[in-house]
């Protein structure tokens, strides 16, 4: 008998009387340390690549007319857009903590903290619409400038991502088992961490 | 308890929780990052300057959002390695931004 090129495991005797092997023991490694699903971890990273390669292209396209760009910036709703940093920020806040209160048992303080995440989601729609608003209001269309075709293909992007995070929200509230909550709220982080990276480079970088 | 103790237990209390610290910071950055935009107007140097150190206040909020929020904290290879690409990523901007 040749000799096995590694260790066997040993077998291991649990209380129902079925054998595990000594490897389910070991600490996790590589892809095994990710919080929860590979799958969403693929879909976050796919969805940082679409956004970085589209801030990339906004700020390559910025150097062709750096004071028509400028000038397109200060027509921006600043303020709004630094609101709804604050309210994505607390509504992430709200949905890691209703994984955390899930998790610990917590009666119905998860569904809630999950239902306020998604209202804040609403929120942040509603801010956003007003700027849309008060932009066609002005006659402001994706063909006005370079800047206003880029300012509305990202952002309009994300608020269609912050739309189906708001769905995954409220879906994740009624059936509220952890990994569905994971997986929700990581999506929902994504599109937290996709605006904190827009929000400077489209609304401040002048 | 009074009123000014039962205040100060419970934000102790949140001082202590990795989850409530982490939305402190991140507000408290995005405040900051409000004050540097208010300032950055005088002169052309001042608003490049001021513009760097608000997208470097944003790769802080995207550190925390991946640490806390995503939990990354425990997977500290795959945070490094997150923070890193994402560093590349932002000096690019920064160069294209600067010239």
């Amino acid at each position: 008998m040749y000799p096995l090129p590694y260790p066997e495991p040993a077998l291991l005797q649990a209380r129902d009387g079925t054998m595990s092997s000594a490897h389910s023991e070991q600490p996790r490694t590589g892809l095994e340390t990710l919080p929860g699903d590979l799958i969403m971890w693929v879909l976050i990273v796919s969805e940082l690549l679409v956004f970085g390669a589209g801030l990339l292209a906004f700020m390559a396209m910025r150097l062709t007319d750096p004071v028509g760009f400028a000038e397109a910036q200060d027509q921006l709703f600043r303020t709004g857009a630094a609101l709804n940093t604050l309210v994505l920020l607390t509504s992430g806040y709200l949905a890691a903590k209703a994984l955390h209160w899930r998790r610990a048992g917590i009666g119905l303080r998860p569904q809630l903290a999950l239902i306020a995440a998604a209202l804040l989601g609403v929120l942040f729609l509603w801010i956003k619409g007003v700027e849309y608003a008060h932009k066609a209001a002005q006659g402001i269309t994706f063909e006005t400038h370079p800047f206003f075709m880029f300012y509305y293909g990202l952002t309009g992007f994300h608020a269609a991502h912050v739309v189906v995070g708001v769905v995954l929200l409220l879906l994740v509230a009624w059936r509220d088992d952890p990994d569905n909550i994971e997986a929700a709220a990581a999506f929902w982080h994504m599109v937290d961490l996709v605006w904190v990276l827009l929000f400077p480079i489209v609304y401040l970088l002048g | 308890m009074s009123e000014k103790g039962f205040a100060y237990h419970q934000l102790s209390r949140g001082l202590r929780d990795p989850l409530s610290l982490a939305w402190i910071v991140l507000l408290a950055l995005s405040l900051t990052s409000a004050l540097f935009t208010g300032l950055g107007s005088a002169s052309d140097l001042l608003t490049k300057v001021t513009g760097l150190m608000v997208l470097g206040l944003a790769l802080l909020k995207a550190r925390v959002i991946l640490a806390r929020y995503l939990g990354l904290a425990a997977a500290p290879g795959w945070l490094n390695g997150g923070i890193s690409v994402l560093v590349l990523w932002a000096l690019i901007v920064a160069g294209l931004y600067l010239i």
